[in-house]
């Protein structure tokens, strides 16, 4: 038989069913109220089966939507209608029969709303940092369990654990499913921006895992902020940002991986192959991000970003202007990887060793004593400027501590040349 | 030409049924069916297909000069005919070869195709 032709589906986009549940989950439980998600997912669950079910033989709907919110509303109605039946009181929001109808488009905004307020009781301060990635990738993004311990390196059952536990907190704090009012926002959001970056950071290092990028998790991130900058509620200097950052640094994903799937440094990556929609894209959320005063750490990454977007070439990058900014970061976040980064931006622009004694004064922070890029920088600074011994002494400290199997294979690489420069010398 | 009707059984896959598959999951495995049937149908191979209601029917009997009706069939297994494909195939082995790669039986270890052809009594 002729080998599987590419599936540009009639009718289905990418990702329909990912982006659906989230929002089929997201409408249901504003009805039901948050005490009620498990039923909202078990009826978006049974929905999507229901689906998978019968469209192999009937064919996909004109609305494929439309027919998931349909049957994801009959089946929660039936599941209240039958808890409810002993005692009488079925009080069911009148707003469902509206839900279906929503699902064809035609009133985005609303969709959007339910989202963004299932975004924000996700990441509520009552709920711990791994709760808050747990709940946003299975309710907002439609994650299962298996595909969100691969996505945060964990096991299953734990991340299983972990979203009962919060479901149960959710329930018993009676946490609100609602856009925070104005005067909150800004706080709230804090938290929801912080999710969305780590989630994007997951995707693009995937620290450990066998792959260095999992452009989902990346896209996804860039999903949620857009969500929040097309709601005129939550489009917030901070959010453009962000949306920025993230734009600008996803356009390079298709370069920062070689054939074999190995890294590739900014420096020696193929410019040609960053994606100038990305780019594009990133540099205007960039300027809506100047509206205002408001200037965010998210800001400054973003502008660093650009710098690189827009160098032609390596050579041409203006690295006086991105450790500006880097001095510009410092001042606003002060943290450990900030100072790492600052530390190869002062390499870049004054030097290799000038970019080894910034390094230094930050070698003792107790926060990356675990963190391989530390001493991996370290050695590459130390290469450049010709010190082979201590280049060395640094790649196998970083190989000793967690990271990516292809940023494995690149130490491993940068190791074998500098032993085989060495023995080349070495005095007979 | 011939007809053949290819019945899809299934008799449940537990990661399913415990709705431990993801919408991603779920959404990949409908591809894979929709792009089997339109490469059928553009080779002009498919002429009809549905999905049949789970969890009902009737059977009707005829015993004593009355009929009975009762709810099935329900076979003791779990198995389930959820649905045909009505194809168009010179003969078995040409209807079989669209049918090796197809989704149904590559997707859900407990489940089946059976084949039959339609008895055309206009060809010999």
């Amino acid at each position: 038989m002729s080998a599987e032709p590419p599936v540009p589906l009639a009718g289905l986009v990418d990702h329909l069913f990912r982006h659906a549940a989230g929002e089929m989950v997201a409408a249901l439980a504003r009805l039901l109220g948050p005490a009620r998600l498990d039923l909202a997912e078990e009826a978006v669950q049974d929905a999507l089966l229901r689906a998978l079910q019968t469209w192999p033989f009937a064919g996909i709907p004109d609305n494929p939507r439309g027919w998931l919110f349909q049957v994801a509303r009959n089946r929660a109605l039936d599941r209240v209608r039958h808890e409810t039946m002993s005692r009488d009181a079925l009080q069911w929001p009148g707003g469902i029969v509206d839900l279906a109808q929503r699902g064809d488009g035609s009133d985005g905004g609303r969709i959007g709303d339910e989202a963004l307020a299932m975004m924000f009781m996700c990441c509520d301060p009552a709920l711990g940092r791994a709760a808050h990635i747990a709940l946003t990738l299975k309710l907002v993004s439609g994650f299962s369990v298996e595909e969100i311990a691969d996505a945060s390196l964990e096991r299953a059952p734990t991340v299983a654990q972990r979203l009962v536990r919060a479901k149960r907190e959710i329930r018993e704090r009676h946490l609100a499913l609602e856009i925070p009012l104005p005067r909150e926002l800004a706080a709230r959001l804090d938290s929801v921006l912080e999710v969305i970056y780590l989630l994007f950071n997951e995707g693009y290092a995937a620290h450990g895992g066998e792959n260095l990028v999992r452009a989902d998790l990346c896209d996804e991130a860039i999903r949620l902020a857009q969500l929040l900058a097309g709601n005129p509620q939550t489009d917030r200097p901070a959010v453009e940002a962000l949306l920025a950052l993230m734009l600008l640094q996803r356009s390079r994903l298709p370069a920062r991986v070689d054939a074999l799937g190995d890294l590739t440094l900014l420096a020696d990556q193929d410019r040609s192959r960053w994606d100038r929609g990305f780019v594009e894209a990133g540099l205007r959320h960039l300027e809506r991000a100047a509206a205002g005063t408001e200037i965010s750490p998210y800001h400054i990454e973003a502008a660093i970003a650009a710098c690189h977007a827009t160098a032609r070439d390596a050579a041409s990058t203006d690295w006086r202007a991105i450790l500006r900014f880097y001095d510009d970061l410092v001042a606003l976040k002060a943290s450990p990887v900030v100072a790492l980064n600052r530390a190869v931006a002062v390499a870049m622009a004054e030097g290799p060793e000038a970019g080894i004694r910034a390094l230094e004064r930050i070698g003792d922070d107790p926060a990356l004593a675990q963190y391989h890029l530390l001493p991996a920088v370290r050695g590459g600074l130390e290469r450049r400027a010709g010190w082979k011994a201590e280049a060395l002494r640094h790649y196998r400290a970083a190989l000793a501590l967690r990271c990516s199997a292809p940023e494995r294979r690149f130490l491993e690489r940068q190791i074998a040349e500098i032993e085989s420069e060495l023995s080349a010398t070495a005095p007979q | 030409m011939a007809q053949f009707l290819v019945l899809a059984r299934d008799n449940g896959d537990p990661r399913r049924e415990m709705g431990r598959m993801s919408p991603e999951e779920m959404q990949r495995i409908m591809g894979k069916y929709m792009t089997w049937s339109t490469r059928i149908r553009d080779a002009g191979h498919l002429l009809n297909s549905n999905k049949l209601r789970d969890g009902e029917g009737r059977v009707l009997r005829r015993a004593g000069g009355k009929v009975t009706v009762t709810d099935g069939p329900f076979v003791e297994s779990k198995e389930v005919l959820g649905g045909y494909w009505l194809i168009e195939a010179a003969d078995y082995a040409a209807a079989l070869a669209l049918l090796q790669d197809h989704p149904h039986i590559e997707l859900w270890p407990n489940a089946s195709l059976e084949l039959r052809q339609v008895h055309d009594f206009t060809q010999r």
